[in-house]
């Protein structure tokens, strides 16, 4: 449906969210986001992962226009961040949710469905729909953390928004409550809305994105399908005899490593180069059972792409 | 605006502390203004002999408006300055600016509901202090058998406008400090201090230090007492809150506190547009 040769014709405003080169220095020795460039496109659920101070949550804020760039530009909806017409379309939730605790969670989304012209009568099916519903009538003081996020995601979907922006949304669930949110959020992301979402959690993504963006240090150091990240720079093979196969495969220019893992081999090269090396080998006498790229876990893709770097 | 005004009366109306300062001012200025002065006048006998007289027809319904005014400059202006600053400060220590800045109505469209809001509330904090007030001086009139003439209507009216005024100069300076200290705590100290104590002291050395005296010439109270002294206030220098400064003319100082209303929503609407939202300070 989204294959990239069609989107390659779309026009740009197909990108929900859009920024080039976007900066932002909080003090001369605080560079939090950093010539950050990042497409999402319309319908899919967007990750944006990356380690703790990343710059995940300063560039969310700079796409709601709570926080200025100091360089760059982003569009979001085709709009300026923060203007009334972005952000009637959207809904968020950053960082932990902020609410007033002296009212109730009902109040507290009544307050919110006055300042973005909401009816009241959407305020229940959102409570419903996080399942809040029977204590909505409680002082937001006297929530638990899970209950408190649970409100926090029923306020980013009272407008029912196009795209939905959301800060670590699993902070503090438990496990049931994780598996909850997760299901609500790849529901949410069916159909036309598109959401992004960040996480330090590549894995909590993998059920839920359709893409995502790695940023450390405030630069995206990767991005693409889950797919795409998890086939890394790796090939392993079986083949018979393995002694003869590590010999021809050593001497194969671009080629490194060869050591045998759990009954395979595992060579450093480029998966493009699988033909290639089927063909030296098999010339070498070499029998090829298997040869195959090598699927990281996305733990694994995570640590490699933001542990490398200094 | 009505919805977004709504959403901070909501705010205002919901919070225990508005009903607090509501009620304790109410009770602070009813009990300096009738109950203490009644016990007086009707305890110390020789007390009564003296100056009975003139202290029972302070009391009487008649006299409502210079009874009651005094306390505002007083202990109202601190009383709605603390209210401005949680109605303002605590959307900084809660870190709510975040949710009310991403719904759809702009950061000045927020900022100055919630001004008005305030201008809303501090409504009641003139109006329920004249109306208690007034149940005090009547009770008092029935009871020892005085006249119950009500007060005059046009200095009443004249009174309330300006009590509102004085308080709406005062709940301004709350909003602007809380916007510049992000906050509530650093903001009400402040305040405070300048209110019963800087104040007072500087203007209290107003005439013997000249640079002094055009200084206390801008500030809230000396401004204030001012544009009440033609309604037939007097003030006098004791306790905290006294004032003993020099006064200017009454419409000097209805100018300077309108140009420091503008002053300082202009200030804290300035800060408030422009300033990064981040998270809970
Ligand atoms: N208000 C602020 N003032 C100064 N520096 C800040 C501010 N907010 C964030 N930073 C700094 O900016 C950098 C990025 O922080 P940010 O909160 O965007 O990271 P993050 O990716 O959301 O991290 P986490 O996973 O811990 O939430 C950090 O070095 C942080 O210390
Ligand atoms: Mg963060």
């Amino acid at each position: 449906m989204n294959g990239d040769i069609n989107d390659m014709k779309q026009p740009m405003d197909n990108f929900i969210v859009e920024t080039k080169n976007l900066t932002k220095r909080y003090r001369p020795d605080i560079l939090a986001v950093n010539g950050l460039a990042m497409r999402i496109r319309r319908g899919e659920v967007y990750g944006f992962v990356g380690p703790n101070g990343a710059g995940k949550t300063t560039t969310l804020r700079m796409l709601l226009g709570l926080v200025r760039p100091s360089a760059g530009e982003c569009t979001v909806l085709g709009e300026k961040p923060g203007t009334p017409a972005a952000l009637a379309r959207m809904g968020t939730l950053v960082e932990t949710p902020a609410f007033y605790p002296y009212l109730s969670g009902r109040d507290n989304l009544r307050v919110l469905a006055r300042l973005s012209d909401t009816p009241y009568s959407r305020i229940d099916p959102a409570l419903e729909e996080v399942e809040l519903l029977k204590r909505a009538g409680h002082k937001f003081k006297s929530y638990s953390l899970g209950m408190k996020q649970r409100l926090g995601m029923a306020a980013a979907l009272l407008k029912d928004p196009e795209l939905l922006i959301l800060d670590e949304p699993t902070n503090g669930l438990d496990p049931a409550g994780m598996a909850e949110m997760r299901r609500l959020i790849r529901s949410l992301g069916r159909g036309e809305r598109t959401v992004m979402l960040s996480s330090h959690l590549m894995g909590e993504l993998e059920q839920i994105c359709d893409r995502v963006g790695v940023v450390k240090n405030g630069s995206l150091i990767a991005e693409g399908s889950l797919d795409d990240l998890r086939h890394g720079a790796q090939l392993r093979l079986k083949a018979e005899p393995e002694a003869r196969a590590r010999e021809v495969l050593e001497k194969i220019e671009g080629v490194a490593g060869a050591e045998p893992v759990n009954g395979y081999l595992v060579i450093d090269a480029s998966p493009a180069r699988a033909a290639e090396i089927n063909r030296i080998l098999v010339e070498a006498g070499v029998a090829v059972s298997e040869l195959g790229p090598v699927k990281l876990s996305l733990e694994n893709v995570f640590l490699n792409l933001t542990g490398e770097e200094a | 605006m009505l919805d977004a005004l709504a959403a901070q009366l909501l705010l205002l109306r919901k919070r225990a502390a508005t009903w607090i300062l509501l009620c304790f001012w109410m009770l602070v200025t009813v009990v300096f203004a009738y109950v203490l002065p009644y016990f007086a006048y009707k305890g110390d006998i020789r007390f009564r002999a003296r100056t009975g007289g003139v202290l029972l027809s302070v009391m009487l319904p008649h006299n409502l408006v210079s009874s009651l005014l005094g306390g505002f400059p007083a202990f109202g202006g601190i009383f709605v300055l603390i209210l401005a600053v949680l109605a303002m400060g605590s959307e900084y220590t809660w870190g709510t600016l975040t949710p009310a800045f991403t719904q759809k109505a702009s950061r000045l469209k927020v900022f100055f509901s919630k001004v008005l809001a305030l201008a809303i509330a501090i409504v009641p904090f003139v109006v329920m202090v004249y109306l208690l007030g007034y149940i005090a001086s009547m009770l008092i009139a029935l009871k020892e058998g005085q006249s119950t003439q009500p007060p005059d209507l046009w200095l009443l009216v004249r009174a309330l406008a300006f009590s509102w005024f004085i308080l709406a100069v005062w709940a301004s300076f709350g909003v602007m400090i809380s916007v510049l200290s992000k906050g509530t705590s650093l903001a009400i100290g402040l305040g405070i201090i300048y209110g019963l104590v800087l104040e007072g002291v500087i203007s209290a050395f107003s005439r013997q230090i000249t640079l002094l005296g055009y200084l206390s010439k801008i500030f809230l109270r000396t401004n204030s007492y001012s544009l009440l002294s033609p309604l037939g206030v007097t003030f006098t220098g004791e306790g905290p809150g006294g004032f003993s400064g020099s006064t200017v003319s009454a419409t000097q100082a209805a100018i300077v506190l309108a140009i420091e209303i503008v002053v300082f929503l202009a200030v804290a609407a300035a800060i408030v547009r422009r300033r990064d939202v981040t998270g809970a300070s």
